[in-house]
C-alpha cells in the first residue's frame, strides 16, 4: 500500500479574512447599500433597477467562473470562491505518476471512509485518468456522475456529494457518498397497530423510496424528483403507479410543487399546504400516512404520493373524507369486526361533535330530549353551579384541550404529575367546589376520547365542537341543524383534486361503498375505488377461490 | 356544466319531495277532505304524475336545456323573460314553505318562546347553497337519502302503533267539491316535477330514465300518503288542528318509555332534510337570474334573494296563516299555470326548429372552431411526437369533432 502518496489535509476552505478578499461579500454589500439607496434616494418608479443591475453583475460573475478549468487550483479557487462556509474540506491526494488530485465535501454528510477506500485509494495506486470518463472508470464506485457547471458542483458538495478534481482534466466527478446519520426504520408513533406491517417511514427520502419499492416491485412504479426550496433545495419526490394513477393528477401536482417558490420547506406538511386548492378550509385535502404499507395500499388505488427529504410523513392525493375512518387493521380482521369497528369510530365522531352541544341545547331549550328519570339525575347534578350550561362546557372543553396541548409538549416524566393534576385537582376538586357539575365533566371526557378513535380529524373535530357548543348556547337544536347543513354544504361542494370530498356517500358510488362504512369480503374488493378515476379498474382477478 | 345524476333526481323525488307534505298539509288537506284526505292527495299526485310523465318525454326528445330550446322558439331576448318569469315564480312559491318551516321550527324545537333571530341564521345556509349550483342539489339529495328512509321509517314505526286506520272509512264519503278544494287549496305543496324542466340538458338521459323517476316519484308519494293515512288514524276528527303532524305524530308511543322522546331524533333529521329542501326552490330562482344576466356571479343574486326573504320573513312574522290562505286559496291559479300548464305546455317548444341570429351566430363560431381546432391537432400532435401527418391525423386521441354539450 503506498499511503505516502495520500497527503491529506483536513481544513476549512477558508479562512474570515481570505473570505472577505475574494470579493463576494463585497457583492452582498454592494447589493446592500444599493438596495438602501434606493429606498432613500431613487424615486419609486425607478426602484427594482438598481438591484436588476446587480443581479446581471453576479449572473456575469457567477457565468464566467462556472467554465471549469484544466488547472486543478484554478477550479478548487472557484468552489472556494463560492462555497466559504467552515464545513467545506479539501482532501489532497496524488496519484501514482504523483498528478494532483483534490476532493471537496461537506463535514458530517459524507462518507470519508467510503471516500478513502473507494475513491481516492484506487486513484492513488493507478496512474491518473486522462479523461472525466476514465476516472469514472478507475473509481470503484456504483454511484458517480461528471459535474456540468461550477454550480451544479457546489450543489451536490453541500448535498453531502463530493467533488473531485483532477488535475490538468477539466471538469469534475461527482461520488455519490452522502452520509447522514438517520434514525432505524421503526413502528410510528402515529399509527400503531395490533396487527400487520410495523415498518414506519423515516426523514430520509431514499429509504423511504425503497421501502416503498420493496412493496411494490413493479417498473410502473415511478418516482419524479423535484426540488423545492431557494435555500433548502430539499428533494420532493412523487411517486405512482404508471400504469394505474390519472395522469392527469400527476402532472396537476408537478405543475404546483414546481409553481413553489419559497426559501425552505422543512416538512411534507409544507408541501401539503400547496397543494390544498383550499388553503383555509377547515378539513384535511390531502392525505398522509407514516406506513409504507398504508402508503402503498393507496398507491394500489390510484392515489399519488409525495415524499419530501426530511420527512417522515408521506402525502396522499386524491383524499377522501372517508379515508380517516379506515384502519390498517381492518385489513386484517375478518370483514364483520372490520365493519363494526368502522360504525363505531363514525358513532365515536358523531358523540364527540353531538354530545356537548344537544346537553346544552337540552337544558336550555328542549328538556323532552332527556328522559325523566335522567332529567331528574342531571337536574340534580346541576343544582347550584353558578356558570350557565353553555359557558359551563365551553370551560371544561378549554381545560380539556389545554390538558392535551400540555400533554403532548411536556417531558414524559412529568406526565404523571399532570395527569393527578388534571383528573383530581381540575376534575374532582372543581366538582365539589361546584364550580362545575359531573354531567358535563363526563360528557366532555366521553366527547373528548371518542374525538380520538378517529386521530387525524382530532383538530377538525375540537374546532368544530367549539362551535357547536357556541351555536347551541344561542339558538339551540335548530343552530345545531342549521350548522350541520352547513357544513355537509360545504363538505359536498368540496373536493381534492376533482375527487368529491365525501365520495362514495355524496355522490353516490354504489360499487366504492364496499370499502368505507362497511368493509366486505376481499373477493368483493376486486376493483380500485371509481371515484379516483384510476387507469386499471380491475385490481383481483377471481379465476377460482381456491377450492 | 353544471351536471346533476339520474339517480340523484331519484331521490330528489322520493326523499326531499314527500318532506313539505308532511307538517301543515296533512291538516289542511283534513280540514278539506276529512277522511278522503287520501283521495284529494292522490288526485294531486295523479296530476303532477302525468306532468312529470310530459317533461321525462321531453326529456328524451332533447339534449338541450331548457334556456336552449326558449331561445330556439322567442330567442335569446325571450328566454330571458320567461327566465325572469320563473325567476319570479320560484322566490314566490318558496315563501310559503319557509314560512312553514318557520313556524314548525319555533313551535317544535323549543320549549321556550324563541325570538325571530334563531330562525334567522337560515339564510346563512341558504346564501351558501344558493351559490352553489345543481351539482349540489344532487349531493344534498344522495345524502338526504338514507337520511329521510331511516328516520321516516321510524317515525312511522312508532306511530303506526296508535293508529286507527278504520277512521279513513267510508271511502269517498266527503262531497265532490270538498275533495276537489282539497286537491286545488293543496296545490301550492305541490310542484315539484317543475325542477324536472330546469334540470333539463343537466342530466344524461341512460337507459329506463324515465322509467326510474316516475318510479322514485310513486314512492314518495306512496310515503306520503301512509302517513296521512297514519295521521288520520291517530287524529281522526280532531286532525285539523294538528299542525306539525311530523312532530306529534309518533309522541304517544314514546312519551312513556323510559327512553323518553327519541322520536324527536328522527325529527330533528327529517328538518335537517327539510333544510335541504328549502334551498332547491332558491336555488333554482337564482339560477334563472343568472341566466337572465349570462350566468353572472351568483354571490349578488343569492344576497339579494336571502336578504329579501330574510325581510319577508320578519314582515310576515305573525302572518302565517293569512299568508297560507292568500296561497292555497286565492293564488292556487298561478301554481296551477307554472307547475302544470307551462310545463305541459313546454313540450311545444320541441316544434320550433328557428334559430334566432344569436344562436345561429354562436354555433357557426363554434363549429369553425371545431373544424380549425381538428386540422391543428394532427399537425400540433405530429410536431410534439415527431410522426407523419398521417399517423397523427390516425390517431385516436386526436378528436375529430368537438360535439357541443357532450361531457
Amino acid at each position: 500500500m503506498r499511503t505516502d502518496s495520500f497527503h491529506i489535509s483536513r481544513r476549512p476552505l477558508k479562512s474570515r479574512t481570505e473570505v472577505f478578499k475574494s470579493g463576494i461579500p463585497f457583492d452582498f454589500l454592494k447589493i446592500y447599500i444599493l438596495s438602501v439607496l434606493e429606498k432613500i434616494v431613487i424615486l419609486p418608479h425607478e426602484r427594482g433597477k438598481v438591484a436588476q443591475t446587480c443581479d446581471v453583475e453576479t449572473n456575469q460573475k457567477t457565468k464566467k467562473k462556472s467554465e471549469f478549468s484544466k488547472n486543478l487550483q484554478e477550479n478548487i479557487d472557484a468552489v472556494k470562491a463560492i462555497l466559504t462556509a467552515e464545513d467545506i474540506f479539501l482532501f489532497e491526494f496524488c496519484c501514482a505518476d504523483k498528478t494532483a488530485a483534490t476532493v471537496i465535501y461537506a463535514d458530517g454528510i459524507t462518507d470519508k471512509e467510503l471516500l478513502g477506500t473507494l475513491a481516492a485509494r484506487p486513484l492513488a495506486q493507478k496512474n491518473a485518468p486522462k479523461t472525466l470518463e476514465e476516472a469514472q472508470k478507475s473509481l470503484l464506485f456504483p454511484e458517480t456522475k461528471t459535474a456540468q457547471s461550477l454550480q451544479q458542483v457546489c450543489d451536490e458538495i453541500l448535498s453531502g456529494n463530493p467533488a473531485l478534481f483532477i488535475d490538468s482534466i477539466p471538469g469534475a466527478v461527482i461520488l455519490g457518498t452522502k452520509k447522514i446519520s438517520l434514525r432505524a426504520v421503526m413502528e410510528p408513533q402515529t399509527s400503531i397497530t395490533v396487527k400487520g406491517p410495523r415498518e414506519g417511514f423515516i426523514e430520509d427520502v431514499k429509504t423511504n423510496m425503497g421501502l416503498i419499492r420493496k412493496r411494490l416491485k413493479s417498473p410502473a412504479l415511478q418516482f419524479e424528483t423535484l426540488q423545492v426550496g431557494r435555500v433548502s433545495q430539499s428533494v420532493v419526490v412523487i411517486a405512482y403507479l404508471d400504469n394505474i394513477a390519472d395522469k392527469k393528477i400527476v402532472k396537476e401536482v408537478r405543475k404546483r410543487i414546481q409553481a413553489i417558490d419559497i426559501d425552505g420547506i422543512p416538512d411534507s406538511s409544507y408541501i401539503g399546504q400547496f397543494l390544498a386548492k383550499k388553503p383555509y378550509s377547515l378539513f384535511k385535502q390531502i392525505g398522509s400516512t407514516e406506513k409504507p404499507d398504508i402508503l402503498c395500499a393507496k398507491m394500489l388505488e390510484g392515489r399519488i404520493a409525495i415524499l419530501v427529504d426530511g420527512s417522515p410523513i408521506a402525502l396522499t392525493l386524491p383524499y377522501l373524507l372517508s379515508e380517516d375512518f379506515q384502519s390498517p387493521q381492518d385489513y386484517f380482521v375478518s370483514p364483520y369486526r372490520a365493519t363494526i369497528s368502522r360504525i363505531l369510530r363514525l358513532f365515536a365522531v358523531l358523540v364527540s361533535l353531538y354530545l356537548p352541544s344537544f346537553y346544552i341545547a337540552a337544558q336550555l331549550f328542549k328538556l323532552q330530549l332527556l328522559p325523566f328519570g335522567l332529567l331528574m339525575t342531571v337536574s340534580g347534578g346541576i343544582q347550584d353551579i353558578p356558570l350557565s350550561p353553555s359557558l359551563e362546557l365551553f370551560f371544561l372543553l378549554v381545560v380539556l384541550e389545554i390538558l392535551i396541548e400540555a400533554s403532548v409538549r411536556m417531558p414524559k416524566y412529568v406526565a404523571l404529575a399532570l395527569s393527578v393534576i388534571g383528573a383530581l385537582v381540575l376534575g374532582d376538586t372543581a366538582v365539589k367546589a361546584g364550580l362545575v357539575s359531573s354531567p358535563a365533566i363526563i360528557i366532555v371526557a366521553l366527547s373528548g376520547i371518542s374525538a380520538y378513535t378517529v386521530p387525524d380529524l382530532t383538530g377538525t373535530l375540537s374546532v368544530i365542537r367549539i362551535t357547536f357548543i357556541v351555536v347551541a348556547g344561542s339558538i339551540g337544536t335548530y343552530g345545531i341543524l342549521l350548522l350541520t347543513a352547513l357544513i355537509l354544504w360545504y363538505l359536498i361542494s368540496s373536493d381534492s383534486y376533482g375527487t368529491p370530498l365525501l365520495a362514495p356517500f355524496s355522490p353516490l358510488i354504489p360499487k366504492d361503498l364496499s370499502d368505507s362504512l362497511w368493509k366486505t369480503d376481499i373477493y368483493d374488493l376486486n376493483t380500485r375505488p371509481a371515484v379516483l378515476r384510476g387507469k386499471n379498474k380491475f385490481r383481483l382477478k377471481i379465476k377460482n377461490r381456491g377450492n | 356544466m353544471d351536471k346533476i345524476s339520474v339517480r340523484q333526481i331519484c331521490f330528489l323525488f322520493l326523499a326531499m319531495m314527500p318532506l313539505t307534505k308532511l307538517i301543515l298539509y296533512p291538516a289542511t288537506v283534513s280540514y278539506w277532505s276529512a277522511n278522503d284526505l287520501l283521495l284529494s292527495a292522490a288526485l294531486n299526485f295523479v296530476a303532477e304524475g302525468a306532468i312529470l310523465a310530459l317533461l321525462l318525454l321531453l326529456t328524451k326528445k332533447t339534449e338541450k336545456t331548457f334556456f336552449d330550446l326558449l331561445r330556439s322558439a322567442f330567442g335569446k331576448i325571450g328566454a330571458k323573460i320567461v327566465y325572469g318569469i320563473f325567476a319570479l315564480y320560484f322566490a314566490f312559491s318558496a315563501l310559503l314553505p319557509v314560512l312553514e318551516h318557520k313556524g314548525f321550527v319555533l313551535q317544535i324545537l323549543y320549549e321556550n318562546v324563541p325570538s325571530i333571530l334563531s330562525f334567522v341564521p337560515l339564510f346563512g345556509v341558504t346564501f351558501f347553497a344558493c351559490i352553489k349550483g345543481f351539482k349540489t342539489i344532487g349531493r344534498t339529495a344522495d345524502l338526504a337519502m338514507p337520511i329521510f328512509l331511516l328516520s321516516f321509517l321510524g317515525l312511522l314505526f312508532l306511530s303506526v302503533m296508535q293508529a286507527d286506520y278504520s277512521a279513513l272509512l267510508p271511502i269517498a264519503a266527503a262531497p265532490p267539491k270538498r275533495l276537489l278544494q282539497g286537491s286545488l287549496f293543496g296545490l301550492p305543496w305541490y310542484g315539484d316535477s317543475l325542477c324536472v324542466l330546469f334540470f333539463l340538458g343537466h342530466f344524461r338521459n341512460e337507459k329506463h330514465t324515465a322509467k326510474k323517476i316516475l318510479f322514485s316519484f310513486g314512492g314518495g308519494a306512496v310515503a306520503t300518503l301512509l302517513f296521512l293515512a297514519t295521521f288520520y288514524g291517530i287524529y281522526a276528527d280532531i286532525a285539523v288542528k294538528q299542525q306539525n303532524a311530523l312532530a306529534h305524530i309518533s309522541k304517544y308511543t314514546t312519551a312513556y318509555t323510559s327512553l323518553g322522546r327519541i322520536d324527536l331524533f328522527f325529527v330533528f333529521a327529517l328538518t335537517l332534510v327539510s333544510i335541504f329542501y328549502l334551498c332547491v326552490p332558491l336555488q333554482l330562482s337564482v339560477h334563472c337570474v343568472r341566466k337572465i344576466f349570462d350566468d353572472c356571479n351568483p354571490v349578488f343574486p343569492s344576497a339579494a334573494l336571502n336578504l329579501a326573504f330574510l325581510v319577508l320573513v320578519i314582515v310576515f312574522n305573525y302572518s302565517y296563516l293569512k299568508i297560507q290562505t292568500l296561497y292555497t286559496q286565492r293564488l292556487w291559479w298561478i301554481y296551477l299555470i307554472f307547475c302544470y300548464a307551462l310545463p305541459a305546455l313546454s313540450l311545444f317548444l320541441l316544434l320550433f326548429r328557428r334559430k334566432d341570429k344569436t344562436l345561429l351566430r354562436f354555433e357557426q363560431t363554434e363549429e369553425t372552431e371545431n373544424k380549425n381546432a381538428a386540422e391543428r391537432a394532427p399537425s400540433l400532435l405530429q410536431k410534439k411526437m415527431n410522426v407523419s401527418p398521417k399517423r397523427a391525423q390516425k390517431s385516436p386521441s386526436v378528436p375529430k369533432n368537438n360535439e357541443r354539450g357532450a361531457s
